[in-house]
């Protein structure tokens, strides 16, 4: 139960895209058309599903036996670019039509900071190994739904008559500030929901 | 501190071992030259080569699936690198580019409503395929300019697309994105054998044209007081100007919607203005023309349909060479029209400026005497076209006379036939006379036929049984009188023995599928045509000399291919379009049987394969038009018309040399009078 108010929660109410404003870049980039935004959608759940299992490993296996917690950040960040190069390889070698899909994307995530955020994110919130994973295909789902929805917007915005100081970038983010306000509203649903599931 | 930077080490280390082992472990061989080919490609992934991007045209070109040059983008210089990676020898492709026919833009058109949607133009198209009544018109909402990758297209202010040329690469991202079919990729190839077909703007007097001069655009460029240019755009489509601004019958004045308001506008007079202009500079201006190539042809026949057909082709890049049995080239308009009506130094000029394209031309050699079609192929000609024209075809020469005045047996002209008749001489006419394309007066010809003799009439026409005068819908009524019809059919061929004919060939005029059942054999004797002119069965000779005295020869005339023959090797070819060839009864007719030629020649050099132009503008087609011309104010015809004739306040001039033609202010001031009309637009300011 307490996974669906997980899954809620990262989904909608704390969306890594418009209410941590974590990995603006990818949001902004690669929201101009709908099929670039669903193939980046797919690529970020994949990596950030990946990079958290790992990640959550080395955090609890290496780090803190170790007594290294305040080298998180960057250890993080070299097995996130290691995996995701290992990855790139593995598709290419036995899965070729993913990787044909994902390929152009895989490299974008590098250093993507909604990926690194969420690992950091699992482990700040003291949660489990299930947990972990959950939270971060739930957040993944989240990148990918303001996505492909900030896409639709914009394919729409191509074709309207936008004024000339506010076409391209300036619109889009005009568009991103308006969608997080929308998603403010679902603020508090998840504490209602936990009470209604307690009773 | 010490410990930290060792982990980092150890971490680090790890990973780039595992990488290192996973890139040997998860090896994938990739092709060099893929990668090469990448790079040498534009990187632009505009689709003009049908691939989805530059990696996989260039994936395409590694496999061998695709040539070296199929990227439109980048040109010959890309294609020459690409050849270069892939071991190949390039061949320079022709380059195309955009173009709209679109003149009226949204808000100089006729609305059917005012349009306030999304600015796209399939949006546009999906209300009642958009806020124009034409149904050809450009919604000018820019689609095209979104999908052109290379920036060479831009909305201008009267709404329509203008194409910057020095840009544009022809790779066909704006054709795919533009949901009327407005934009088109174009070659000067392709230019300058088109035709207009019915699905395009163009004016009632250019599809009035025989040969479809583009005349509202000269029109403009004379307003302009751009001369030359105008010039150039009646050169595109007519290489004899001036001749035809002296000669032409000018249907297209017919058809001038200022004909609803006051008169025509002089269109023939204006065209001759331009090319007198011409003639004035003493220098020809030049129409533009391909890049050469080896292909040598001969043109049998130096008139307008000759001329017109070297010209074409030298603006193709053929090496064509005219042989004219004549001491000088022009045919017809030499030796038949009368020096009054177009003088000689006018034509001189006009044969001048066709042979400077690049033609040779030789005169004084007559074929079966000096030549043939044999000899001819094996001096080293690709092709021989035999444009005899116009000239009375019933002469033909036998090998051993070096005159022309041996009649084909059995043949007779329609007009001696029906003189002879009200003469009440005696005619011996066979047992079975065909009639071919006898009009009105084949039916009363086919009866008096009948009277002297004839046991069996067969009257062949090329227009269908509908359009055919009522009297010939009876066929039983008429079978009883031993008249037949034959409608939408030719003749194609003759057959005979010494003085005798034996059989005629019929061929239906619609020549899609299965070509070998369209042809009939009919046992006939006798042949009468309207004038002398068979110019598809031209140079009939006896084959062959009679061994003995008296002898009777068995002659035929040639049989002709419709489609080049498989397999290579010699074939005589004529039009594929039957009935649709020139008439020869106006010199415009034969510039426009002469591009035909022309066009169908490069199509056999190139495609292998002879095809008519689908939905071609003629006069029967149904096009949208207008039958009102609203908001017009008239204005008075600058040069007298035949009309004038019987006024009084006027000169009608009968002889074009007395008639000065229109003088510059007159010309200019003309010109103003035309509506520029597109295919319902016309300038409702004039």
């Amino acid at each position: 139960m307490e996974y669906i108010v997980l899954v809620i929660s990262a989904v909608l109410i704390k969306n890594i895209l418009l209410a941590e404003y974590l990995g603006n870049c990818p949001f902004l980039g690669t929201s101009k058309r709908m099929d670039t935004a669903v193939g980046m959608g797919l690529a970020v759940i994949f990596v950030m599903t990946i990079a958290t299992a790992v990640t959550y490993v080395v955090q609890h296996m290496v780090l803190v036996p170790l007594n290294l917690g305040y080298l998180q950040t960057i250890a993080f960040i070299l097995v996130i670019a290691a995996l995701v190069q290992f990855v790139e390889m593995f598709l290419r070698k036995f899965a070729p039509p993913l990787y044909v899909a994902l390929g152009i994307f895989l490299p974008l995530i590098t250093t993507n900071c909604a990926v690194l955020g969420t690992a950091i994110l699992c482990i700040r919130r003291d949660m489990n190994f299930p947990e972990a994973v959950v939270f971060a295909i739930a957040s993944a789902s989240g990148f990918t739904l303001a996505l492909i929805l900030l896409a639709g917007i914009r394919e729409r915005l191509e074709i309207s008559n936008v004024p000339r100081a506010l076409r391209g970038t300036a619109i889009g983010l005009i568009m991103a500030g308006l969608m997080s306000l929308a998603f403010f509203g679902f603020v508090g649903v998840d504490g209602s929901l936990k009470e209604f599931i307690q009773n | 501190m010490l410990s930290a930077a060792l982990f980092l080490l150890v971490l680090g280390l790890v990973a780039s071992v595992a990488l290192a082992i996973a890139s040997r472990a998860f090896y994938v061989w990739e092709d060099p030259k893929v990668l090469a080919v990448t790079d040498a490609l534009p990187g632009a992934n505009c689709g003009g080569c049908g691939n989805p991007g530059c990696a996989s045209a260039a994936e395409a070109i590694a496999a061998g699936l695709a040539s070296a040059n199929i990227c439109v983008a980048g040109g010959f210089e890309v294609a020459q690198a690409v050849g270069e990676i892939m071991g190949q020898r390039v061949e320079e492709r022709e380059p195309e580019f955009s173009w709209t026919s679109c003149s009226y833009g949204v808000g100089n058109a006729e609305p059917i409503f005012s349009y306030n949607g999304a600015s796209d133009c399939h949006a546009a198209v999906m209300l009642y395929g958009g806020s124009k009544l034409c149904p050809v018109g450009c919604i000018g909402l820019g689609s095209c300019v979104k999908a052109c990758q290379f920036g060479a297209l831009a909305i201008g202010d009267d709404n329509l697309p203008v194409v910057d040329y020095s840009r544009c690469v022809g790779c066909g991202a704006c054709v795919d994105a533009c949901p009327k079919n407005i934009v088109a990729l174009v070659s000067q190839t392709r230019r300058i054998i088109s035709e207009y077909v019915t699905d395009e703007c163009t004016a009632p007097c250019q599809r009035a044209c025989p040969t479809g001069i583009h005349i509202p655009g000269y029109i403009r460029e004379i307003r302009n007081g751009n001369y030359e240019e105008a010039v150039r755009i009646i050169k595109e489509k007519c290489p004899l100007p001036l001749v035809c601004g002296y000669i032409c019958p000018a249907p297209c004045e017919l058809s001038c919607r200022r004909n609803f308001v006051d008169e025509a506008v002089a269109i023939d007079p204006l065209k001759r203005f331009v090319a007198d202009h011409e003639m004035t500079t003493g220098k020809h201006i030049d129409p533009y023309k391909c890049t050469d190539n080896e292909i040598k042809i001969a043109l049998v026949g130096g008139g307008s349909e000759g001329l017109t057909a070297a010209y074409y082709l030298a603006r193709l890049g053929y090496q064509p060479t005219i042989l004219e049995a004549k001491p000088e080239l022009g045919g017809i308009l030499r030796y038949v029209i009368a020096e009054d009506r177009l003088p000689r130094n006018v034509l001189d000029h006009d044969i001048q400026g066709i042979l400077e394209m690049g033609i040779e031309a030789n005169t004084n050699v007559a074929m079966g005497r000096d030549f043939d079609v044999c000899s001819l192929l094996k001096d080293g000609y690709d092709a021989v076209v035999v444009t005899s024209g116009g000239f009375d075809s019933r002469k033909i020469l036998k090998p051993e006379q070096e005159r022309y005045d041996a009649a084909i047996p059995g043949l007779f002209i329609m007009l001696d036939l029906l003189t002879a008749f009200s003469q009440r001489e005696e005619i011996h006419l066979g047992k079975h006379a065909v009639i071919a394309n006898g009009g009105l007066k084949a039916l009363e010809l086919a009866r008096k036929c009948r009277d002297m003799g004839a046991e069996i009439v067969t009257i062949v026409s090329d227009q269908p049984l509908s359009t055919l005068p009522v009297d010939f819908h009876d066929t039983k009524v008429l079978a009883e009188e031993g008249i037949e019809v034959r409608a939408s059919a030719t003749v194609a061929a003759m057959r005979g023995i010494g003085e005798r004919m034996d059989r005629i060939a019929l061929e239906d005029k619609d020549l899609t599928g299965d070509i070998s059942k369209k042809r009939t054999i009919i046992d006939a004797d006798t042949l009468i045509v309207p004038a002398g002119r068979l110019p598809e069965m031209a140079f009939v000779h006896a084959a062959g000399k009679p061994e003995t005295e008296g002898e009777r020869v068995r002659w035929q005339t040639i049989e002709t291919f419709r489609t080049f023959p498989k397999g290579g090797g010699y074939g005589i070819l004529s039009s594929p379009e039957p009935g649709r060839i020139s008439d020869s009864s106006a010199v415009v007719k034969s510039i426009l049987s002469g591009r035909r030629l022309a066009r169908a020649i490069h199509q056999n050099f190139t495609d292998g394969t002879i095809t008519p132009i689908p939905n071609l503008v003629w006069e029967a087609a149904d096009i949208l038009d207008v039958t009102e011309v609203n908001g017009v104010n008239p204005s008075e015809r600058q040069c007298p018309t035949v009309s004038d004739v019987e006024g009084d306040s006027k000169t009608a001039w009968i002889f074009p040399e007395e008639y000065p033609g229109l003088d510059e202010p007159a010309a200019r001031q003309e010109a103003e009078r035309c509506l520029q009309c597109g295919l319902i637009c016309y300038d409702k300011n004039t």
